[in-house]
C-alpha cells in the first residue's frame, strides 16, 4: 500500500447469498460474488481459527479442507466453493474431543506459537485421510505449502507420524507428558515410595 | 477421595474412545488436593528430584540452591506448552482476531519516497469521503518515541519528512476496508523530495541533509547514529603471529518472517482508558510508549498482549502503527483494528542489519589467539530502533567463549533511506560469530591443527571473565564441542569426504538475559515481577506480564511454580496478558524471559510454599525441616502415611486471611566493568553453543544442500526439554536461511525489490536438514533451578558451521552471505580459473595432515578439561580471568603487569589512520567539539 496512486479499486461487487456447509454445519451468509473464501471464513462465517499469513498463497496459514482436499483459502473465491463442505481447524475436533493429530501437536512440539498450526493440522489431517501410513517424504511432500518460522518443522513432522501411528491404531493416544496422573486413578491401595534412604 | 472428578459431567469413563480419538474434556484430572491422606498419589519420581535431596537426578555441576525447592513434579520433563490446546484447536487469538463490537478499520498511507520533506498535507476530501470516521497525520502526534531511551526518534506518522519507502504518513479509518482504502487515494499530499542515502559506506560522510539531527551530539554532518570503539588488552602479542586470518563479510539484511503480521485494536473504553490488543514481545515498552505519545498517564491505557503468531525480535520495538490505531480510536470513538498485509511487515522490518563486517585474527606460536580485530559497519535504515545496542553487540559478544590476548572493535550503525533495521534472534552477535568461527577455521589450516582441538584448547573455564569483564558462570562449552565431535564421528569425516560433501564447525556465545533493564531506573526496580495467588480451591493463578511469543515461556513460569508446590501442571494457571493485573515485565528480549521470570516466580511460591509447610507443621506437629511434599500431598519425611493433603494444609493456612498471595521478584546481581559500554552485552549469565553442519555442494550448479546438523547447545538446565529441543531445531532453520537462502533484495534505486514470502525464501521442509538437538546442561547457580537461555543462542553456530562445512566440500571460502547459488557459482568459477581446470568435478576438497602443534593442542586441552571440571563443581573457586592463558596472574590487575595493557574506549589521535570501515565514523567529531551550531 505504499504510494497515493492507488489502482483502481476493484468496484464491489453486488453482495448475494453464499452457502455451504462449514465444519458441517449449513452456512448462508450475505457476501460479495467476488469475496475471497478466506475473508468470508474470517469475517462472515466467524471461524477466526484461519489464518491470514500473507494473502498469496505462499504460507499455507489458511488452509482449510473442501471436500475432503486441502486447499488454500486466500487464493479461492468463495464462489468456486458455493456448496461444498469445508473443514477449518475448528472442525478437526469431535465435538470435546481432540483428534490425534491435534494432541499430538501439542504433545510434540509441533506448535510453537501457532499461527501456522492451523493450517499445517487441515493439511496433516487431509494425508491421513488417505495414507495412515506415510513415509517421512510424503509427510514432507504433503506440508511442502505450509511455512513454520518457529519449528524448524522437525517436531512437526513427528506429530503428524505420531498421529498416524494412532490412526494405524498402533499406539494409544498419550495424555499430555505433564500430567503425571494415569487415568484411571489408581484406587487400591500402593506402598508409596520412600526416599532412598529412609527405611519406613 | 478415590479416582479423579471430571471436568465435564458423564462419570467415570475412558480418556479415549474406542476409534482412538482423545475426549478432550475428559483428560485424566484428580480433584485438587486429593492424594490428600490418601497414599495413593503417584509416587515422587526420583528420577527428576536431584541427588543432593535424595533423588537420581544426575549433577554434573554439583548442588544448586534451587535444589531445596525440587520436588520432581514438573521441572526437566518433556511438557506440551500449556497454551497449546488453545493453539491446535483455532482458539488461541491473535491480534487480527480480535473483533470487537462496533469496529472500524484502519489503515496507513505510506510514503511513496525514498527520502522527502513533507510540504503539505490535504485531508479534506478523505474527510469528505462517506464512511471515513477518522483521519490522522503527524500533526496529531508530535511526541517521539521509541524503544530505548537514549534514541528516540520515531513518530506515529512522519512529521516535516518521510524516511523510508512505506514510512507512515497519515492513517485513516473507515466503517470497512474497502472504504478505508478508497480514502488512501484521496490524500493529497506534497512532497519536496531529498537525495536519499542507500550505501551504509556513503552514511559515514556529510550529507547536506542527514536522516536524523541530534542536535550538538550529532557527529559532523554524517549518518551515523552510532559508533563505538573498544580496544582491551596486548596489542603487542598480535605482532607476530603465527596464523592470522583476514576476512571480509558482507551480509545481506534479513527479516523475522513470522507467520502473524503486525495486527493491533484500540479500544478507548467508556471510562476513557485505552484498551490496546497488540501481538507485542515487549508490552512494558509499548505501553510507555503509548502514555508519551498520548498524553495520558500509564494507568489509563491496558496493554493487552494477544497470542504472538513469532516474534523473534520482530514484534519488541513499540510501534508507530499502535500508536496510529489508538489516536484514531480516539479520534472516531469506535474500537479500531489495524492489520498489515505482508508487503507492510517488511515496511517496518526491525530484521537483522545488512552488515559489512571485517576480521583480522591472529594466533601466537602456542596457537593462542592473540587478537581480534574487528570491524563491523552496520545499515540501520531509516531508524535507530534498538541499533544502540546493536553496535555494541557485533563486537562484544565475540569476546568469548575463547580466551584472548587482545580485542579490537570498531563499529557504526548509520542512518539510511531503508526499512529499519533492529533486533532480530541473536541481536548483534549473529554475524561477527560467523566471521570469527570462519577465521578460526583457516588459522587452525594454517597452523595444521584440527579446529575443534584449537577451540578447545582455548576456551574460557567456568567461573572466569572475558577479556571485557563479562562474569561468565557456568559453561558447557567444552562439553558441547565434545558431543558434537563425537555425533558426528568427525574425526573420521572430517577433511576426509570426497569433493562436494563438508563438514563444518561453529561455536556460539550468547546472553542469558540484559544485565541492564532498558528503562533504566535509578530506584533499582526488578527486571521481573510474578505475583502468585492461591485461593481456597486449590488453584494457583500467577500473574506475570512475561510475553509468551511461542517460545514456552508461560510454561516454564507455570512448570517451576508445579514444581515448587508439588502441585500438577494442571493447577497452575498462569495469566499473562493484560498490563492492569500483571506486574511489570521487561518483555520477551535478550533472552530474558525464562532466565528471570521462572526466578521471580520460584521466588514467589517458596513464599506460598513455606505458607503451606506451616500450617501442615501445625496439623502434623513435625517441623517443615522434617517435611516432604509431593503431588498434592504434604508427609513426614520418615513415614509417608503420616500426612495432610494439600487443601486441607492450604485451607489451615488461610484461616483468617483468605487467600494466599506472594510476590516474587528478580534483578540482576551489579557486575561488569566501569568503562564506557561496559553494560552491553552484561548478562547474569551465558549460554554456549557448538554445531557441526554436513552438506552436500554440486560444484556444477553452486547449490548447497544441508543434510545433517549436531547441534549442542548449553541451557544450564533444560526446564522444559521438549521446548528446549524445539528452539535448537527452530534456531537452525532460521540461521539456515540467513546463510543459505534469506535475503532482503534492495535494487539499484534503493527499493526493497522481495517484501513477500514467495521471493524472501525461508527455507521449506524439504531445505532442512535433520537435527540433532543435543542439551547440555551446566547447571548455571544463578539461573531457576539451573537454567539460562535456549531462545537466541542456538542460532549462532549454524552460520559459521556451514560455512566452514562448504570449505572442507569445495576448498572454496565464501564471505558474502547468504550463500546463494549464484553467489558460490561464482567461487567456484574463480577456484576453476586458479587451478587450471575446465570441468568443477575437477576440482579438489582440501585435505589436512596434522602438524608438529596438533599434540600441543591435545595435551593443552585434556589439562584445561581437568581445570574446567573442577572449576564447575566449585572444587576450585579461585579467580580466573581472561589473560591467564598468555600467562598473567589473575590476582593482580592486567594493566599493572604488562606494559601496553590497555582498556579504551575511545581511539588514540595514531590509531584514526588504521582504523578500518566502520573506524571511519571516528575521523569525525560530534557537533559540540566542531564549536559549530546547535
Ligand atoms: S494467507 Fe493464504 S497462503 Fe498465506
Ligand atoms: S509455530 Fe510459529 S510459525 Fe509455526
Amino acid at each position: 500500500m505504499v504510494g497515493t496512486e492507488h489502482v483502481e479499486m476493484i468496484p464491489v461487487a453486488k453482495k448475494e447469498i453464499w452457502s455451504a456447509k462449514v465444519n458441517g454445519r449449513p452456512v448462508e451468509v450475505l457476501a460479495p460474488s467476488n469475496a475471497i473464501l478466506l475473508d468470508v471464513l474470517r469475517d462472515k462465517v466467524g471461524t477466526l481459527g484461519v489464518k491470514r499469513g500473507c494473502d498469496l498463497g505462499t504460507c499455507g496459514c489458511c488452509t482449510v479442507m473442501i471436500d475432503g482436499t486441502p486447499r488454500i483459502s486466500c487464493l479461492c473465491l468463495a464462489g468456486q466453493v458455493e456448496g461444498t463442505s469445508i473443514v477449518t481447524v475448528e472442525g478437526l475436533a469431535d465435538g470435546a474431543h481432540l483428534a490425534p493429530i491435534q494432541s499430538c501437536f501439542a504433545e510434540h512440539g509441533g506448535s510453537q506459537c501457532g499461527f501456522c498450526t492451523p493450517g499445517f493440522l487441515v493439511t496433516a489431517q487431509a494425508l491421513l485421510n488417505e495414507n495412515s501410513a506415510p513415509t517421512d517424504q510424503e509427510v514432507a511432500q504433503a506440508i511442502e505449502g505450509n511455512l513454520c518460522r518457529c519449528t524448524g518443522y522437525q517436531q512437526i513432522v513427528e506429530s503428524i507420524q505420531a498421529a498416524a501411528a494412532i490412526h494405524r491404531g498402533e499406539a494409544e493416544p498419550a495424555a499430555p507428558a505433564s500430567n503425571p496422573h494415569p487415568d484411571p486413578h489408581p484406587s487400591g491401595p500402593e506402598e508409596p515410595q520412600m526416599p532412598p534412604g529412609h527405611a519406613r | 477421595m478415590s479416582g479423579g472428578y471430571r471436568q465435564q459431567p458423564g462419570g467415570a469413563g475412558k480418556i479415549t474412545r474406542k476409534d482412538g480419538k482423545r475426549v478432550a474434556g475428559k483428560q485424566a484430572f484428580p480433584p485438587p488436593g486429593s492424594g490428600g491422606s490418601n497414599p495413593t498419589m503417584a509416587p515422587r519420581d526420583l528420577d527428576f528430584i536431584p541427588e543432593m535431596v535424595g533423588g537420581k537426578e544426575a549433577q554434573p555441576a554439583g548442588a544448586h540452591v534451587h535444589d531445596r525447592a525440587r520436588t520432581g513434579t514438573s521441572v526437566g520433563k518433556p511438557t506440551a506448552l500449556v497454551d497449546s490446546n488453545a493453539k491446535v484447536t483455532g482458539q488461541a487469538w491473535y491480534g487480527d482476531d480480535v473483533r470487537l463490537a462496533n469496529e472500524v478499520i484502519g489503515k496507513i498511507l505510506r510514503s511513496p519516497h525514498h527520502y522527502a520533506r513533507i510540504k503539505s498535507i490535504d485531508t479534506s476530501k478523505v474527510e469528505a469521503l462517506p464512511g471515513v470516521l477518522a483521519v490522522a497525520t503527524g500533526a496529531d502526534s508530535p511526541h517521539q518515541f521509541g524503544v530505548l531511551p537514549v534514541t528516540k526518534d520515531e513518530h506515529a506518522m512522519a512529521v516535516e519528512k518521510v524516511r523510508h519507502v512505506g514510512d507512515l504518513v497519515a492513517s485513516v479509518a473507515a466503517v470497512d476496508e474497502a472504504t478505508a482504502m478508497a480514502a488512501l487515494n484521496l490524500f493529497e499530499v506534497e512532497y519536496e523530495v531529498l537525495e536519499p542515502v542507500f550505501d551504509p559506506k556513503k552514511g559515514l560522510e556529510d550529507a547536506d541533509e542527514p536522516i536524523h539531527w541530534r542536535g550538538k551530539y550529532h557527529l559532523a554532518r554524517t549518518n551515523v547514529q552510532k559508533r563505538v570503539f573498544q580496544e582491551f588488552g596486548d596489542r603487542s602479542l598480535v605482532e607476530k603471529p603465527l596464523a592470522s586470518s583476514h576476512g571480509k563479510w558482507k551480509m545481506a539484511g534479513v527479516h523475522h518472517g513470522f507467520t502473524e503480521p503486525h495486527a493491533v485494536v484500540a479500544h478507548w473504553d467508556p471510562n476513557g482508558r485505552l484498551q490496546l490488543y497488540t501481538p507485542q514481545q515487549v508490552p512494558h515498552y509499548t505501553h510507555r510508549a503509548l502514555a508519551t505519545v498520548l498524553d495520558v498517564p500509564m494507568h489509563q491505557i491496558n496493554v493487552i498482549r494477544t497470542f504472538v503468531g513469532g516474534g523473534f525480535g520482530g514484534k519488541s520495538d513499540p510501534f508507530p502503527h499502535e500508536m496510529c490505531a489508538a489516536i484514531l480510536a480516539r479520534k472516531s470513538g469506535r474500537p479500531v483494528r489495524i492489520t498489515f498485509d505482508r508487503e507492510e511487515v517488511y515496511w517496518i522490518n526491525r530484521g537483522r542489519h545488512p552488515s559489512h563486517i571485517e576480521v583480522k585474527m591472529t594466533a601466537d606460536e602456542e596457537a593462542r589467539i592473540s587478537g581480534f580485530d574487528i570491524d563491523a559497519l552496520i545499515d540501520g535504515g531509516g531508524f535507530a530502533s534498538f541499533g544502540h545496542v546493536t553496535s555494541y553487540y557485533n563486537g562484544v559478544l565475540a569476546t568469548a567463549p575463547y580466551e584472548l590476548g587482545s580485542f579490537h572493535y570498531t563499529g557504526a550503525r548509520v542512518w539510511t533511506n531503508k526499512p529499519a533495521s533492529g533486533a532480530m534472534r541473536g541481536h548483534g552477535a549473529v554475524n561477527t560469530r560467523c566471521a570469527v568461527e570462519v577465521g578460526l577455521d583457516e588459522m587452525s589450516e594454517q597452523m595444521q591443527v584440527d579446529p575443534i582441538d584449537l577451540r578447545l584448547a582455548n576456551l574460557l573455564p567456568p567461573h572466569s571473565r572475558t577479556i571485557s569483564g563479562f562474569r561468565i558462570t557456568s559453561n558447557g562449552m567444552r562439553e558441547a564441542l565434545e558431543k558434537v565431535r563425537e555425533g558426528s564421528e568427525w574425526d573420521n569425516k572430517f577433511r576426509q569426504m570426497p569433493l562436494g560433501k563438508g563438514l563444518g564447525i561453529g561455536c556460539g556465545f550468547f546472553i542469558s538475559g540484559s544485565g541492564l533493564p532498558i528503562h533504566w531506573d535509578p530506584n533499582r526496580f526488578p527486571h521481573a515481577t510474578v505475583h502468585i495467588q492461591v485461593d481456597m480451591d486449590g488453584g494457583v493463578t500467577v500473574h506475570t506480564g512475561a510475553a509468551d511469543i511461542g517460545q514456552g515461556s508461560t510454561t516454564a513460569v507455570a512448570q517451576v511454580v508445579s514444581e515448587v508446590l508439588a502441585l500438577p501442571l494442571e493447577m497452575i494457571h498462569v495469566r499473562s496478558h493484560e498490563s492492569d493485573t500483571s506486574p511489570v515485565d521487561l518483555g520477551s528480549y535478550s533472552s530474558r524471559v525464562t532466565f528471570m521470570n521462572a526466578n521471580a516466580a520460584i521466588r514467589a511460591a517458596l513464599e506460598i510454599r513455606e505458607q503451606i509447610l506451616a500450617a501442615a507443621w501445625e496439623i502434623l506437629g513435625y517441623h517443615p525441616n522434617n517435611l516432604v511434599l509431593n503431588d498434592r500431598r504434604i508427609y513426614y519425611k520418615h513415614d509417608p502415611a503420616i500426612g495432610v493433603s494439600y487443601l486441607k494444609a492450604l485451607h489451615k493456612a488461610q484461616e483468617d486471611k483468605g487467600a494466599l498471595i506472594a510476590s516474587g521478584a528478580y534483578r540482576s546481581p551489579p557486575m561488569g566493568g566501569v568503562h564506557k559500554g561496559a553494560a552491553a552485552g552484561l548478562a547474569p549469565a551465558y549460554s554456549f553453543s557448538a554445531y557441526v553442519a554436513e552438506v552436500d555442494v554440486d560444484v556444477e550448479t553452486g547449490i548447497i544442500k544441508c543434510t545433517k546438523v549436531w547441534a549442542a547447545h548449553d541451557c544450564g538446565k533444560a526446564l522444559n526439554p521438549l521446548a528446549v529441543k524445539g528452539q535448537i531445531i527452530g534456531s537452525c532453520h532460521m540461521g539456515l536461511g540467513q546463510v543459505l537462502s534469506e535475503k532482503m533484495v534492495y535494487g539499484r534505486t534503493g527499493h526493497l525489490q522481495n517484501p513477500n514470502l514467495l521471493e524472501y525464501k525461508i527455507p521449506s521442509v524439504h531445505e532442512m536438514p535433520h537435527v540433532v538437538p543435543i542439551i547440555i546442561e551446566s547447571c548455571d547457580p544463578e539461573g531457576p533451578f539451573g537454567a539460562k537461555e535456549a531462545g537466541e543462542g542456538p542460532l549462532l553456530p549454524i552460520l559459521p558451521a556451514v560455512v566452514n562445512a562448504v570449505y572442507d566440500a569445495i576448498g572454496i571460502r565464501l564471505r558474502d552471505l547468504p550463500l546463494t547459488p549464484d553467489v558460490v557459482f561464482k567461487g567456484i568459477e574463480k577456484a576453476m580459473k586458479a587451478a587450471g581446470a575446465d570441468d568443477p568435478l575437477d576440482l579438489k576438497s582440501p585435505r589436512v595432515t596434522h602438524g608438529d602443534l596438533q599434540p600441543v593442542l591435545v595435551k593443552r586441552a585434556a589439562e584445561h578439561k581437568t581445570r574446567d571440571q573442577a572449576r564447575q563443581r566449585s572444587e576450585d573457586t579461585s579467580q580466573y580471568v581472561n589473560g591467564v592463558l598468555f600467562g598473567f596472574d589473575p590476582n593482580i590487575p592486567l594493566e599493572d603487569q604488562v606494559e601496553g595493557w590497555r582498556t579504551a574506549t575511545e581511539p588514540d589521535p595514531e590509531q584514526l589512520a588504521e582504523l578500518g570501515l566502520a573506524g571511519k565514523a571516528w575521523l569525525k567529531k560530534e557537533q559540540r567539539h566542531m564549536g559549530g551550531d546547535e
